[in-house]
């Protein structure tokens, strides 16, 4: 099945070329490798990739400020509304048919949960708002209907806290006998006392609802969790610190309620935390004990927030008066006109580009160079065009070329078998692929490991599967050429069929490439895949090894396949075919 | 005699007319047998066919009683060959290849080949691709005479040599003959094949047409003259002369007579009343033989 002295005399017919082709392919790889290792070519990728994460920190940052200048608006009139009694005189009623409301629900459900409960006070509180809301702007009061649900649900907290809690009624205050029809001094104070008492769970209730609201929606955002209670405990603190300023203002005798000139105080808080904020984050270590650069960019850093904190509250109030419009915007509610101009307000730089350049160039920041130009470009087509200009030429010479000539006559002249000859061909072909991949593997990782090892863009085990799928590629290749090589007597027909649909494969590929999702879709050209088709290089799935996926197993394994069935079929023609020597 | 190399009924029809019909022969141990005929007739494919190198459509070879196509490697224990086409493999001088062809055959003796080396003046060492055609010739015929087997099978084994390897090729033929090899060899020409064969087959186009013993054409009784006349009247006078005129040319005065030995003195004879100009022995060989015989078959084709 082998002959020793026929693999000697194939080693010596071709080593210049595999030594060639080798050398060659190895210092290629080595160039390509180191050069890509030592220059920063992943600079710009960066600075794109920067450029989003900024756009992404700028608008979280924009947004912050303009959810929390609201809440402190929101506070500010909450306070105000709850300051006065005349308020609750008239919620008294609206309080009872909220219950009512409530426990006819609860009782319409069989044993809810704690959620369904919940729920249901959402449900009430909404319900409840929208049928007063017109009583309540008759009455005078400055409440959206929005916020009238808030005040609602926040009254149910208070419950929550105390099941017996009922609005004090001004009328149980009043002592008839007392003198000159005058209200008791007593009662008066007995009555201030309870609102102060009620007024004082509204706000605990109203910071805690608050702080619960802003924990959902950066959860919504998709922050972690710990990073959501930090903002609850800012919008809590805030919250708290509207109602302080309301109660110190409020506290003067000359108070007149300006809502103006709350909204400036809301927007000086706001943007001075925004500021404290970004400031932190660049003193790990805190104030007392920051080096002085460090206090450098933090100043610089909470500068930067407080003009983009101060752009978005400009531009969020414009907005509001636009949008507030009703000749413009005639259909518009409160809470659409907040949300549009909100949306307005906090657009990053990456916003305001078309979204379809936006995607392209964010791509383009995510795409991996080094896997490109060392996966797609060199181990699929650089890398592979020597070794297969070696298995075209020399599976054409060990059998094709031998019995066109007529040297093959010598060897089958002596006692050996033509299955020995294909055999000991096949070997020789097998056997000097995988030695010329061995050495370019072992390029390869000493490359990788002078340009960083591991830490480099593409780890050992990646560059391992690169040359194995390079190697069950050019395997493949080796096993259709030598079939074909087998099955001619000619070396122009084995070179043309052979030799010719192996590099109109490769061709294929690098057409291909221009259609492959490795390209950034800026330089792609979809219809282009379609050559992918036609190539078997298509099986050696280059992005699959990079993203660690399992699917470019099942596609080397097709590959071992073809290399096998093409192989076989090789040795039994050679072996059953006339020879004109 | 036991037959060493046998073909019965070998047919490979290439289409066109091209290729080999109904080829049988045969060649006895220790007999030298020759395949003469013109490009293309099917000498080649004939000899292919005795290597194993391609499967017979109908008909079979059997070299020492076994089937040359299915048991191709085991016949060549006993064959060598020399190939038409001369193509060495891929090595770099006549020694490596040599070698490897020493390796291939499992030689370890190479007296032999050094011997023949020396007797055809050939310089091994040169590189194969730099060799002129008689040099890869004799490159040839060392790798095939070293490993001593004991049937020869030779495909025009001399073109390429001059004159004198020649001679000396066709003498190392004959000592082989002598040491009691088997050979069969094809040639173009047929002075070669009639100093080294026994027996020699015209092939023509595909078929074998005759197959000629030489030792009995060497042996024949029969002799030609060729004889030209100074006059016009003596040569109708000789013409009107009982004698078997195998060649008539007027324009010369000229005849061509074939006579058995025990005649040449009658011939002499009746030609001394005649005044000749010359008077030539024609040898009559197996070119001769086979041009007659081949005569003798296109006009029978015609005929038919």
């Amino acid at each position: 099945m082998f002959s020793k002295a026929l693999f000697k005399q194939s080693m010596k017919a071709n080593w210049v070329k595999w030594l060639c082709v080798t050398v060659a392919t190895c210092v290629m790889l080595a160039i390509v490798i180191i050069v890509l290792g030592s220059l920063a070519i992943n600079d710009i990728r960066d600075s794109l990739k920067g450029v989003f994460t900024e756009a992404g920190q700028e608008g979280f940052l924009k947004e912050n400020t303009v959810d929390s200048y609201d809440a402190y608006n929101l506070s500010v009139t909450f306070a105000h509304n709850i300051n006065d009694p005349q308020t609750f005189g008239a919620l008294g009623g609206m309080y009872g048919t909220l219950v009512k409301d409530y426990a006819d629900a609860v009782d319409a459900l069989e044993n809810p949960t704690d959620a369904e409960k919940d729920a249901l006070k959402s449900e009430v509180s909404l319900s409840l708002s929208s049928k007063y809301a017109p009583l309540v702007s008759l009455m005078g009061m400055d409440m959206t209907e929005e916020e009238l649900a808030q005040f609602f649900y926040i009254l149910f907290m208070v419950r929550d806290d105390n099941p017996t809690f009922t609005l004090p009624n001004p009328a149980d205050y009043v002592d008839d006998t007392y003198t000159n029809g005058a209200d008791n001094p007593a009662y008066q104070l007995a009555y201030a006392e309870a609102l102060n008492e009620l007024k004082d769970a509204l706000k605990e209730n109203f910071v805690e609802y608050a702080g619960m609201t802003a924990y959902e929606l950066y959860i919504e955002k998709g922050e972690e969790e710990a990073v959501a209670s930090e903002y609850a405990k800012q919008a809590e603190k805030l919250t708290n610190d509207a109602f302080s300023s309301y109660a110190e203002k409020a506290s003067a005798d000359d108070f007149v309620y300006d809502e103006e000139m709350f909204k400036e105080e809301a927007k000086a808080y706001v943007i001075n935390m925004i500021y404290e904020e970004a400031r932190a984050k660049y003193l790990p270590n805190g104030e007392e004990n920051a080096t002085e650069e460090e206090l450098n960019t933090a100043e610089q850093y909470g500068v930067v927030a407080k003009v983009l904190a101060n752009t978005a509250l400009s531009t969020y109030e414009l907005w509001l008066d636009e949008y507030s419009n009703t000749e413009k915007y005639p259909d518009l509610t409160q809470a659409e006109i907040k949300d549009k101009a909100r949306s307005e307000a906090v657009e990053s730089i990456t916003d305001q580009i078309p979204p379809d350049v936006g995607e392209a160039l964010e791509e383009l920041g995510n795409m991996d160079i080094y896997g490109l130009i060392i996966g797609s470009i060199f181990y699929r087509i650089a890398g592979l065009l020597l070794p297969l200009v070696f298995v075209i030429m020399v599976a054409n010479g060990l059998l094709a070329g031998q019995v066109d000539s007529g040297s093959m006559a010598y060897v089958l002249s002596t006692p050996t078998k033509r299955r020995t000859v294909a055999v000991t061909q096949m070997a020789y072909l097998m056997l000097s692929l995988f030695a010329m991949f061995l050495l370019v593997t072992i390029t390869s990782v000493i490359s990788i490991w002078v340009v960083g090892g591991n830490n480099f863009a593409i780890n050992f085990a990646e560059i391992c599967f690169f040359n194995l799928g390079a190697f069950l590629t050019a395997f493949a290749f080796a096993g259709y050429c030598f079939m074909c090589s087998a099955i001619f007597n000619r070396s122009k027909y084995s070179m043309s069929i052979g030799g010719g649909l192996s590099i109109f494969m490769l061709v294929c590929t690098i057409l291909g490439l221009f259609g492959s999702n490795v390209v950034p879709s800026a330089m792609r050209i979809d219809a282009m895949n379609v050559f992918n088709y036609f190539s078997i290089i298509s099986l050696f799935d280059t992005v699959s090894i990079l993203e660690g996926a399992i699917a470019f197993a099942w596609k080397f394994a097709i590959l071992v396949g073809i290399s096998i069935v093409t192989f076989i079929i090789g040795v039994f023609r050679f072996e059953k075919k006339d020879l004109p020597l | 005699m036991e037959e060493v190399i046998k073909a019965e009924h070998l047919t490979k029809d290439y289409g066109g007319g091209r290729g080999i019909f109904d080829v049988s022969f045969f060649v006895k141990k220790g007999e030298t047998f020759g395949f003469v005929g013109t490009n293309g007739s099917g000498k080649t494919t004939t000899i292919r066919h005795i290597m194993g190198f391609i499967k017979p459509k109908r008909g079979q070879v059997f070299v020492q009683g076994l089937d040359a196509w299915k048991d191709s490697c085991k016949i060549k224990e006993n064959v060598a060959y020399i190939p038409g086409e001369i193509a060495f493999p891929d090595l770099s001088t006549g020694i490596e290849f040599l070698k490897a062809q020493a390796e291939l055959l499992k030689l370890n003796d190479m007296s032999r080949a050094d011997e023949l080396v020396k007797r055809l003046q050939l310089d091994p060492s040169a590189n194969l691709k730099r060799m002129s055609k008689g040099m890869k010739q004799k490159t040839a015929i060392v790798a095939a005479l070293m490993a001593d087997k004991d049937i020869l099978i030779l495909d025009e084994p001399t073109t390429g040599l001059d004159p004198l390897m020649r001679e000396t090729f066709l003498e190392l033929i004959l000592e082989e003959k002598k040491r009691g090899k088997t050979i069969l060899m094809s040639s173009q020409m047929f002075d070669e094949l009639e100093t080294t064969c026994d027996r020699v087959a015209l092939i023509y186009e595909g078929k074998i047409i005759d197959i000629a013993d030489v030792n009995a054409l060497k042996n024949s009784t029969i002799k030609s003259f060729k004889i030209e006349f100074l006059n016009k009247e003596d040569y109708q006078k000789f013409k009107k002369l009982k004698y078997k005129i195998v060649r008539d040319q007027e324009k010369y005065f000229q005849v061509t007579v074939e006579i058995d030995d025990g005649e040449i003195n009658k011939l002499f004879r009746s030609l001394k009343n005649y005044k000749l100009k010359f008077i030539a022995e024609v040898k009559y060989n197996l070119e001769k033989h086979f041009k007659k015989v081949l005569e003798k078959e296109l006009k029978g084709g015609q005929n038919v």
